[in-house]
């Protein structure tokens, strides 16, 4: 049991080497990105993929969940679909490929490969620690993305739709943002499968807020019920600045959501909104690592999750305290409603703390819907079935209606009914 | 108030480094070799003068030690361990079993009377007759008193010492020893089935209620011997027992060793209650010395109905390493987990339980206070896990931590696994330092800063002491009080 072995390669990582191997001449990047992509790729080798002997992937053992990676497949097979909201700029990326340039108000948009090219992007592929597979394997294949500054004062009152659209294959892409001081924007990620046929997706996005900035940031995931989607974002937080960050979950095989956020600056504020809707096969996990290094500063996290069919949940949710960081404000819920025998949900809630004078609290719930609330309803003669689903509705939008902009909880809101519809 | 005000004037009265038990005993002790090797587990097993069985059972568990590693993943952090460097067998030597106390050694009697034995106990051990408690004292690895044998052994309970039940009961040791922690557990509970010394043994047949509160004091007393103490408890159908474990160690500069394990068996409405006062050396004002306790505490629900019950006061230990926990075989059978755990100065302690849910209807608790002073940190780690078929299941954990100064961490894992849509589980944590509004009201009433911080700590950890079996409940107040001198104020 806790005998060391060496890394014997299953078939996805002797996939994911070959498939590299075979595009390594064609990757953009300058020397030094390719450099930095080998060093990734050769830790990627020595490391294996994460099993669940690695904490951070307890419940996630990649190695053993992750059984093939298709060939990547250059050739778009995916387009364009219509925003998610009406009128939002819509910045996509099909395949992995950003489109020619597009022109966003007050917003300086650049492909990402572009930096690849230039070597501007060696620094930001490093991966985050050891266990960071997603950041190794995002940092050898990324092809391109978005890059996105917003300069410092600017509003940007129409939401940006980042759209990641795949057909088979893979699709590696990066969004590095950054927000200067004072400035104010809503971006939506939006991954979404065009064929439903495998592919294995990874991303990152890198957030830079500056001081006072102020930012609304959707991550909509709608893979196919084939795909792998490994996601990341990381964030830095700076003075006075806010940010909303809201996950929806809603497809997916093997689905991993990595939070790496890190909180910079006093008196900034971070709010995550969580919502998981797991059915039939999914494995989908949100893992949260949030870092109060500085004093005077709050976030609030809250996640719900809905458990269908024979799905498996994840929610790994770290809050760490820095020794200096007082006044820290944090507090965490996660709430599951675990809807059949077949399914599971696994909760780590944890906290690290190293200074006295914080508020630091989490909570969490598993369990079925509430006979006395179902009862309720019933009594009033709404049937069974029509009961559960309100409930379960209720359940969730509860959180999106957090978010301000009507349009955007409107748009949703229907994306949770639809996916409730199609499985409850 | 007047267990408040005693506390405070424990507070008051000794200086962190100073630890109230730190003395030893000089009495001629009979000494295996340093060092770990199959020879000298035969020289165990012979000591002992166990069947060939028995040897067998260790040394297939030292082979097994052999192959694994030692655990990194807990929150503590300490320089290797010399396996080699440990006496893994230390007995005191004028020991032909005694049965009256004119027999044992004047010198251990004194002992008792510095460890400030309970004086119920302390009667006992004295003679006194109209006591009820019946008290197994380990003194280095081996049991030399056994009282109360008689009388509990009128009610059908047997409690002795591990060694002599291997002994008189083979058949209850083969069929329940390791059957609740497998030899090869983990790499503590494992080098425990190589080498284990003593313990308890305690036995309550169907139907029984045993008499009297069962008690064992561990001393870990010679210098650089581990303590590796094996206890098995079993409680046949309807039966009930209490059983305390108290410990102090005396003060020294090495690091010490401790890894023992405890196996609690509950049949059919059986009800096992182990509380346990937990005080050794916790090293010094500069974090020398201080014990190492590595302890796999594990009870099996095994019948219908039955109920196992943890309480702990932690506030002793360099390194505590520990999770108390319970696997809810039966059907409708309950866990629960009451623990305080205080560190200060340098201590560090990762601590918790594991509450598994394999039967129906069952159900767990977990009340867990950390209090975290001076340079220490606190982590507690728990799981709870319902499994497939455990329908309407049910949890409730709750877990506090209390910071009091700004050098030292408190930390909360908890693992919630569900896989069953029935099951109930609620989680809540909460970290803080005391609250200047509590602090204000205290002291607006003309009670000092210091006085303040003992009432609310008092009041902080009230729900867990509580649970303690009363003379047990007025010790653990004195050792918190104890624990977190020079952290206030």
């Amino acid at each position: 049991m806790n005998i060391q072995t060496t890394n014997r390669l299953t078939a996805a990582e002797t996939a994911l080497i070959e498939s590299y191997m075979s595009q390594v001449g064609e990757l953009p990047g300058d020397g030094s990105v390719a450099a930095l992509r080998d060093r990734l790729l050769d830790d990627l080798k020595k490391s294996g993929l994460p099993t669940r002997r690695v904490e951070s992937w307890h419940y996630t053992d990649l190695k053993t969940l992750l059984r093939s990676v298709p060939t990547s497949s250059p050739a778009p097979t995916a387009t364009q679909v219509d925003a998610l909201i009406d009128g939002a700029h819509v910045l996509p990326v099909l395949q992995g490929q950003a489109q020619a340039a597009i022109v966003v108000e007050g917003v300086d948009v650049t492909a990402f490969s572009a930096s690849l090219t230039d070597g501007t992007a060696a620094a930001e592929l490093m991966a985050l620690d050891k266990d960071d597979a997603i950041g190794k394997i995002n940092g050898s294949f990324a092809r391109d993305g978005y890059r996105l500054a917003i300069p410092a004062g600017i509003s940007v009152e129409t939401p940006i739709e980042l759209q990641a659209v795949h057909g088979a294959g893979q699709v590696h892409a990066r969004f590095p943002v950054s927000v200067g001081a004072g400035a104010r924007a809503t971006v939506i990620e939006r991954h979404r499968s065009a064929t439903g046929e495998a592919a294995f997706i990874s991303s990152i996005s890198e957030i830079v807020l500056e001081d006072r900035a102020d930012m609304v940031w959707v991550i909509l995931q709608e893979q196919g019920a084939e795909d792998t989607h490994l996601g990341q974002i990381r964030v830095r937080l700076g003075a006075e600045s806010k940010l909303k960050l809201f996950v929806v979950n809603a497809g997916g095989k093997l689905v991993r959501q990595e939070l790496r956020i890190n909180v910079e600056g006093e008196g900034s504020e971070l709010t995550l909104r969580g919502v998981n809707l797991l059915g039939q096969e999914t494995h989908t996990d949100v893992t949260l690592v949030l870092g109060h290094n500085v004093p005077h500063t709050n976030s609030t996290e809250i996640i719900r999750n809905v458990v269908f069919d024979r799905a498996k949940g994840v929610f790994q949710g770290m809050i760490r305290v820095a020794p200096d960081a007082q006044k820290t404000d944090a507090k965490m819920a996660c709430n599951t409603l675990l809807l059949t025998d077949d399914g599971e949900f696994s909760v780590k809630p944890e906290l690290e703390i190293f200074a006295d004078d914080v508020i630091c609290g989490h909570g969490a719930t598993v369990t079925d819907i509430d006979k006395n609330h179902l009862y309720y309803l019933r009594s009033r003669g709404i049937p069974e079935n029509v009961a559960r689903a309100m409930l379960v509705n209720a359940f969730v939008a509860e959180i999106v209606e957090e978010l301000e902009d009507e349009k955007l909880v409107e748009a949703l809101e229907g994306v949770i009914s639809a996916w409730l519809e199609k499985h409850a | 108030m007047p267990a408040v005000q005693e506390t405070i004037d424990q507070v008051r009265g000794i200086d962190i480094d100073q630890y109230k038990y730190g003395f030893e005993t000089f009495i001629e002790v009979d000494k295996a070799p340093k060092g770990l090797s199959e020879d000298i587990i035969r020289f165990i097993s012979a000591k002992k003068q166990e069947p060939e069985w028995m040897l067998e059972w260790r040394l297939d568990a030292y082979r097994r030690w052999l192959t694994m590693e030692e655990p990194t993943w807990a929150r503590v952090d300490y320089p290797k361990i010399d396996f080699n460097d440990i006496y893994y067998y230390a007995a005191p030597k004028n020991l032909t079993g005694p049965t009256s106390l004119e027999e044992v050694d004047p010198e251990l009697l004194r002992t008792y009377e510095k460890l400030g034995i309970p004086l119920r106990e302390q009667e006992i051990l004295a003679g006194v007759t109209s006591s009820k408690v019946a008290v197994d004292a380990v003194f280095d690895s081996v049991s030399v008193v056994t009282t109360f044998r008689k009388e509990l052994e009128k009610a059908g309970v047997i409690f002795m010492s591990i060694s002599e039940a291997i002994r008189e009961h083979p058949d209850l040791i083969k069929k329940y020893l390791g059957s609740v922690v497998p030899t090869t557990d983990n790499y503590y509970a494992t080098l425990n089935a190589a080498v284990f010394t003593d313990g308890s043994f305690v036995f309550v047949p169907k139907g029984v209620r045993c008499p009297m509160e069962l008690s064992t004091y561990f001393r870990i007393n010679e210098k650089n011997t581990g303590q590796f103490e094996r206890t098995l408890i079993i409680v046949e159908e309807g039966g009930y027992v209490s059983y305390l474990e108290g410990c102090t160690a005396p003060q020294r500069d090495e690091n010490q060793l401790h890894a023992a394990v405890v196996e609690l068996v509950a049949l059919d409405d059986a009800e096992i209650k182990y509380s346990t006062v937990q005080n050794w050396f916790p090293g010094d004002a500069q974090g020398k010395g201080g014990i190492y306790n590595f302890v796999t505490k594990r009870g099996d629900c095994r019948g219908a109905r039955s109920k196992i019950s943890w309480t702990q006061v932690e506030t002793g230990s360099a390194i505590t390493w520990k999770y108390p926990s319970c696997i809810l075989r039966g059907d409708d059978s309950r866990g629960e987990f009451y623990s305080i755990a205080v560190s200060n100065g340098h201590q560090q302690i990762d601590s918790g339980t594991k509450m598994i849910h394999l039967g129906k209807n069952t159900s767990s608790r977990i009340i867990s206070k950390g209090i975290s002073a001076g340079k220490s940190q606190n982590t507690y780690r728990g799981q709870v896990s319902i499994h497939r078929r455990a329908e309407n299941a049910r949890n409730f954990t709750n877990c506090d931590s209390l910071l009091i100064g700004d050098k030292c961490g408190a930390h909360t894992v908890p693992y919630i696994e569900v896989k069953n849509a029935s099951g109930q589980v609620e989680h809540e944590a909460t970290t803080s330092k005391i609250s200047d509004d509590q602090k204000f009201y205290v002291m607006q009433r003309g009670i000092p800063e210091e006085e303040a911080i003992a009432l609310i700590v008092n009041g902080f950890v009230k729900d867990v002491i509580q649970e303690l079996p009363m003379e047990f409940a007025v010790e653990a107040q004195k050792l918190i009080g104890i624990s977190l001198e020079g952290s206030v104020g």
